[in-house]
């Protein structure tokens, strides 16, 4: 919604440039909305220089990385996922703990989503804000369900006969990942991508 | 948030037998019900043995399940893991549903955690693979070929103007009014 505000916003500005007082009411209506004043759809300043060797520099790495992943000579691969939340920075073998309720069951093999960065030791793939769907995929089994130790939550009101105590077990969930793969060649987005895992009905 | 769990014993994620790496192996062996056939506080045991217990097993087949009937003697469950724990439970005045409840929590663990908390969400064998972080990474390469003392980099940032050089510039501009003022008479 925030989002579409913006937008919206940015387009009122532009015709505000242009056209004459009668929109001005209108934006300053829309300007009592704090969020949006921080904001800005201008975009960062850049500048370059020789356009062909710029784009010969970028070929070069993307056809350097797309060899690695051809021939599978990256070695180990990273990935920071977002699960419930939170961000995990996880590679081949790692262990995670997904604290409160998450339904997946112990045995089950998921795959993580949402990745928000994959690379190996020469290079990093760094999402906007996630890498394309489809592109790397980080499988995982569910190990463990259970509850973390007892946790205390007490509150006290000095000189008001006012006590409270409370304890709670949050639920975890343990992950073990199995492994982070590129599925495809980098820079060459499909025209429908990511519905590997999707489930229709 | 209280800190009395500071007191328990801390640790890190440890997973026995590196399960998950190839398949899923339940970590429970073993578990005992033991309940009173006339005791109320065993009811819900009693409750549960007759109606979930059947189908419980039956959809656990790795899990072997004893009945131990004692009297006069609030329900129990203990339960016996792979890697050699034993976790013990009291279940007096349980319903039917709060003993499937921890049954299966009991079914999903890998150990007892009991008395224990973890540090970390995160356990990891390899904690970089671009390499640690030092104070060199990603400065300029020019730095290597540097040789000290350098000026320009043994340059201290951020210095405040001293007092004299505060004079030197009032006395400056100073000079610039009177000749401005000078070629202006002129």
């Amino acid at each position: 919604m925030a989002l579409f505000l913006k937008r919206f916003c940015s387009q009122f500005k532009n015709l505000q440039l242009n056209t004459s007082n009668t929109l001005l009411r209108n934006i300053q209506a829309i300007s009592l909305i704090p969020s949006i004043q921080n904001y800005s759809n201008t975009p960062t300043p850049f500048e370059v220089v020789d356009t062909e060797e710029d784009n010969k520099a970028k070929n070069q790495i993307l056809n350097k990385v797309n060899s690695l992943v051809a021939d599978k000579t990256h070695g180990r691969l990273f990935a920071v996922v977002h699960v419930t939340g939170k961000q995990f920075k996880i590679t081949d073998g790692d262990v995670i703990v997904i604290e409160g309720y998450w339904p997946p069951d112990v045995g089950d093999k998921i795959t993580l989503d949402k990745v928000l960065m994959a690379g190996s030791a020469d290079f990093t793939l760094i999402g906007r804000p996630i890498v394309e769907k489809g592109l790397v995929r980080v499988q995982a089994t569910v190990i463990e369900k259970t509850l973390s130790h007892t946790k205390t939550h007490f509150r006290k009101k000095r000189r008001k006969q006012y006590m409270r105590i409370n304890f709670y077990r949050v639920p975890q969930t343990y992950l073990r990942i199995n492994e982070i793969s590129f599925q495809d060649e980098i820079n060459n987005p499909k025209e429908v991508r990511g519905l590997e895992t999707a489930i229709f009905s | 948030m209280s800190n009395s769990h500071i007191f328990l014993k801390p640790g890190f994620i440890n997973v026995p037998l590196q399960n998950g790496i190839g398949r899923y192996v339940g970590q429970l062996q073993r578990v005992v019900l033991k309940f009173c056939k006339n005791n109320g506080s065993s009811r819900g045991m009693r409750e549960f043995i007759e109606s979930d217990l059947v189908n419980f097993a039956k959809n656990n087949p790795g899990i072997v399940v004893y009945l131990k009937p004692r009297r006069h003697r609030t329900a129990v469950i203990k339960a016996e893991y792979l890697n050699g724990d034993t976790q013990w439970l009291s279940c007096r005045n349980f319903s039917k549903d709060e003993i499937y409840k921890w049954l299966e929590l009991l079914r999903k663990q890998q150990k007892n955690h009991e008395g224990s908390r973890i540090r970390k969400l995160w356990h990891t064998e390899n904690p970089s693979i671009q390499g640690p972080w030092t104070p060199f990474t990603f400065r300029d390469p020019k730095l290597n070929l540097a040789t000290f003392p350098d000026e320009e980099l043994g340059k201290s940032e951020n210095v405040a103007s001293t007092s004299q050089d505060e004079l030197v510039e009032m006395f400056k501009r100073q000079k610039l009014l009177e000749l401005e003022a000078a070629s202006a008479s002129n």
